[in-house]
């Protein structure tokens, strides 16, 4: 019954990943950039979705507003920032980004204070018992439909819609797909937007999750959101979905049974680097 | 020409006042952490620090001089702790410092300040070479290992619990605290029935949290910050584990309670702060502090208060600039303070009771207080 | 004086350290995010030598060696991953290390080692040590960069395959650029330990190997000039700026980002074109 428990919270713990790594792959896998300021717009998202929420009082319009707005900004941030850095070294935009997201972290300690932000009234607490002594907490419940609702919708858009369709072609074959009348400018818009907006939607369940959204909550995302799309074989979205996974689970279980030894990161990173010794292109990638 | 070189002159002669003016403030110099992961303690640190100053120059300063505090933000990094220290005693010539920061700066700084003969009292930080940096080095808060040792008390006798489930923060803070519980634990039989350990970065605890629901103790010892502590007991509440948690002073936030809700009714904590002691001191602090600062008062605000509060009364005593007759009034302190009866023992470690709080209604209460110099003794010389 | 002393040491000890990074990553090309595990491992070998009352000048090399014994390791996985994920891989080193030293009683665990005693040097001398070390290696980096060796390293960073077809041994060239990189770098552990008496294991996170990542790319990527001149000013800019101390990190990060979007070749680049176009004036 343990077993079963941890494998659930980590695959709790994987969904959020996913959620936020998706975006990162996304990113790569059109620009080949490290897009480390994404994990400030997953914080942003939690401000959003706190600050709605308490003044609403709906968490579903926080919701809504926190993947518009925050989806939004990151399209601002590849016009602002990236756009112009397309063709120089990738560490160029990899730097930016690092002092992108630094700066964030800073702007929201000094609009937002410090101490972070609750739910006044938080909503989806408690839960139910599955079978005997099995816990179910509404908020992990909903981590996983919602992780599980984006996912499909994902997939259906990508394969069954003329833009998603588009968007594919351009990851593949940029050339090609400009060829072929496809406007790579809306397809980039288009990828940061929905990235965005899913690290939004993280950003809103953590939150819920911790009921607390700090400027520096976006920090472990920063680096292990990289850690799981290298992992995944960068730009592979089934790998990063499987990276998240197996991290989730890795971390919970290692958490208990060798929490003594090291801790959560280096577990992680432990995990990682032993898998690119032997598989150097990470587990789904090509090469 | 005689106009301009007049307007200069006046100029000239202003810039003196003002000059003169400033050279009878006397200056204590404050490293603490604006910006970086320990911001939030920092402000409430500063707000503390003010506060007492404020207090103090209001009442007629030092024997007549103002107080002037000289902040800078250390970020809570030992790098750039070391720089402050040396500005803080070179260019701005401070009498004496405090530091409202962590152990590591604190730690650094502390043997800057040692060696130019400076008094430094450090307000929350918990490691336990601080104060052995030197006889000019003070800590107005207790070392880790004695506030573990009082939970151990606590649990074992004040509540009459038995199995222990230990959740331990892997940092300098939670360590100490572990190190002091387990020696409590032996004194008072308590038996550890499983032991866990998580990063400051954690904010959720689900796997620790299933584990402790199988492992069945009496009570939970954890320790935290408030922002690691808020969520781990709203996820032990949610999955319905019902037992008593422990903490200790990182806890003591209001913050704590915003952040984990109703699920933090009944959490008990060791501390420096009680909120419904019947000393003035105490209750003038949280008062003027909430007034002041707009926030509820927390053991971080309280500390740095209670710091510079001993400071003052030192210089008051000492009744002069002389460094070392400072160190001396410093160290021959009693003070009533914000956070309790302060003295200091050879070391420089302060000498008080552990204060015990519970949450009530949504508010920070008065539980108990553990008053046994023999288990509470501090490190020593 | 001491207040100038310590900031001229910490520029000092940061020039050397940022030189280090710049010999992995200016000149061979191979992207670093983990420099700090070095000189966590190098700064952490001499502060346990030191606190064993063993010389400062005896711990130095000790602690190059070990650091460079571990940049050989690391050395040995940039063969094998390239690119990016040579990039998260060398992240994955630094979390690792900082990990594993959180753990060891031996290495003071969550605390750290502290009260480490000052060098019989005094202040001034290691002042001057730290001085000469960087200098040291600025002028056996240039050096490096102006012979056959630099040429090398030149086509290794700009295109391994062709290298390897154009007959150099690129293993060997790339393990050699890590060990001196990380031996360098464990040397500056070593000032560090000295300098602040204390290391601690969030001492040489991941944060410091962003931080010397930055210096490195300000000062023009491969430009030992630059590098130097960045790690220097970037090293004391915290306490320059602290009349805003509130919004230095803030200021830091928009000079970081506006020097990255607006000049990527960094302050060498800067210099570069204006020399140019005063060249291009004059004939």
């Amino acid at each position: 019954m343990l077993y079963l428990e941890l494998l659930f919270q980590g695959i709790v713990q994987g969904s959020i990943y996913a959620l936020i790594a998706l975006g990162l792959t996304l990113v790569y896998g059109l620009l080949r950039i490290l897009h480390v300021a994404h994990a400030a717009l997953f914080t942003l998202g939690g401000y959003v979705g706190v600050i709605v929420t308490n003044a609403t009082g709906s968490f579903t319009l926080a919701m809504v507003v926190a993947m518009i707005t925050v989806g939004l900004i990151g399209v601002l941030t590849y016009k602002l920032a990236y756009e112009p850095l397309l063709d120089k070294p990738p560490f160029i935009a990899l730097i930016a980004s690092i002092a992108l997201f630094i700066a964030a972290e800073e702007v929201f300690r000094i609009v937002f204070g410090p101490y972070g932000l609750s739910y006044a009234q938080p909503p989806l607490q408690g839960g139910f018992e599955i079978i005997n002594g099995f816990f179910l907490k509404y908020a992990e419940a909903l981590v996983i439909c919602i992780s599980v609702v984006m996912l499909l919708l994902l997939g259906w858009f990508s394969a069954y819609t003329r833009l998603g369709v588009s968007w594919r072609a351009t990851v593949t074959d940029p050339d090609m797909a400009r060829a072929f009348g496809v406007n790579i400018q809306n397809v980039r818009y288009l990828n940061f937007f929905v990235g965005s907006a899913l690290a939004a939607v993280a950003g809103v369940l953590v939150a819920l999750l911790n009921n607390l959204v700090e400027p520096t909550m976006g920090s472990v995302a920063s680096y292990k959101a990289l850690a799981i799309i290298v992992l995944g074989g960068l730009g592979s979205i089934r790998g990063t979905l499987i990276a998240s996974m197996a991290l989730g689970v890795i971390e919970s279980f290692g958490t208990i049974y060798i929490g003594h030894l090291l801790d959560r990161d280096a577990l992680a990173f432990g995990f990682l680097i032993i898998v690119l010794m032997v598989r150097p292109q990470g587990l789904l990638g090509s090469k | 020409m005689t106009l301009r070189n007049g307007i200069l002159g006046t100029v000239i002669g202003m810039g003196l006042v003002v000059a003169s003016a400033h050279a009878d403030n006397i200056k204590i110099g404050f490293n603490v952490p604006l910006t970086g992961f320990a911001a939030a303690d920092g402000l409430s640190a500063r707000n503390g620090a003010e506060l007492a100053l404020e207090q103090i120059n209001s009442s007629g300063g030092i024997n007549g001089d103002m107080l002037e505090l000289v902040v800078y933000d250390d970020q809570a990094s030992p790098k750039e702790a070391v720089p402050i220290a040396q500005k803080l005693i070179e260019k701005d010539n401070v009498i004496a410092a405090v530091s409202g920061s962590y152990s590591g700066s604190t730690r650094a700084a502390a043997g800057i300040f040692q060696e130019s003969g400076v008094p430094y009292i450090s307000a929350y930080a918990i490691h336990p070479d601080i104060t052995r940096a030197g006889d000019y080095v003070f800590r107005t808060s207790f070392v880790g290992e004695v506030q573990g040792r009082a939970g151990a008390k606590l649990i074992g006798e004040t509540l009459g619990l038995k199995k222990v489930a230990v959740v331990t923060l892997k940092n300098d803070f939670g360590q100490s605290l572990a190190a002091g519980f387990k020696e409590g634990a032996e004194i008072f039989g308590l038996e550890i029935v499983a032991e866990y350990e998580y990063s400051i970065k954690d904010r959720q605890f689900g796997p620790i949290v299933s584990k402790i629901r199988a492992d069945k103790p009496d009570v939970i010892y954890a320790s935290g910050y408030f922002f690691t502590a808020g969520p781990l007991v709203s996820q032990l509440r949610a999955a319905g584990i019902d037992v008593p948690v422990i903490g200790q002073e990182g806890y003591d936030s209001q913050k704590f309670i915003d952040i984990a809700g109703a699920a933090s009714e009944g959490t008990i904590i060791t501390t420096s702060l009680d909120r419904d002691s019947s000393a003035a001191e105490t209750q003038d602090f949280i008062a003027s502090f909430e007034e002041s600062s707009g926030q509820k008062a927390d053991m971080v605000a309280a500390s740095a208060h209670t710091a510079i509060k001993v400071l003052a009364a030192a210089l008051q005593s000492a009744g002069t600039s002389d460094r070392k007759a400072i160190r001396d009034a410093i160290a021959t302190t009693k003070l009533t303070a914000s956070t309790g009866d302060i003295s200091f023992n050879d070391l420089g470690e302060v000498q008080k009771s552990v204060q015990v709080q519970v949450v009530k209604d949504g508010q920070w209460r008065h539980h108990s207080v553990i008053d046994d110099p023999k288990l509470l003794a501090p490190p020593s010389e | 004086m001491a207040y100038e002393i310590t900031l001229l040491t910490t520029m000092s000890i940061s020039v050397l350290f940022a030189l280090s990074l710049n010999f992995i990553t200016g000149f061979c090309g191979q992207i670093s995010l983990g420099h700090a595990a070095f000189m966590g491992v190098g700064a952490y070998t001499a502060a346990i030598m030191m606190k064993a009352s063993v010389s400062l000048l005896v711990a130095i090399p000790v602690a190059a060696v070990f650091a460079g014994a571990l940049g050989l390791l690391v050395g040995f996985a940039s063969l094998r991953v390239r690119h990016d994920f040579l990039a998260i891989t060398t992240m994955g080193v630094v979390f690792l290390f900082v990990g594993v030293v959180r753990q060891q009683e031996f290495l003071g665990g969550e605390v750290g080692i502290s009260g480490i005693q000052r060098s019989e040097l005094g202040r001034t001398g290691f002042l001057l040590l730290c001085i000469s070390l960087a200098a040291l290696f600025a002028g056996f980096s240039l050096l490096v960069k102006r012979s056959w060796l630099g040429f090398v390293f030149d086509s290794i960073a700009d295109n391994e395959d062709v290298s390897r077809v154009i007959g150099i041994d690129v293993a060997k060239y790339k393990l050699f650029a890590f060990v001196v990189g990380t031996a360098a770098a464990g040397v500056a552990g070593a000032l560090y330990a000295q300098h602040f008496r204390y290391v601690g294991p969030d001492s040489f996170g991941f944060v410091e190997s962003i931080s010397v990542l930055a210096m490195v790319v300000v000062g023009g990527i491969g430009s030992v000039w630059g590098v130097m001149f960045a790690a220097a000013v970037l090293s004391v800019l915290p306490l320059l700026i602290q009349f805003v101390d509130d919004y230095k990190i803030l200021v830091y990060s928009a000079l970081l980002f506006s020097m990255m979007r607006f000049a990527p070749d960094g302050l060498a680049g800067i210099v570069n074109r204006s020399m140019n176009r005063i060249k291009g004036r004059s004939s």
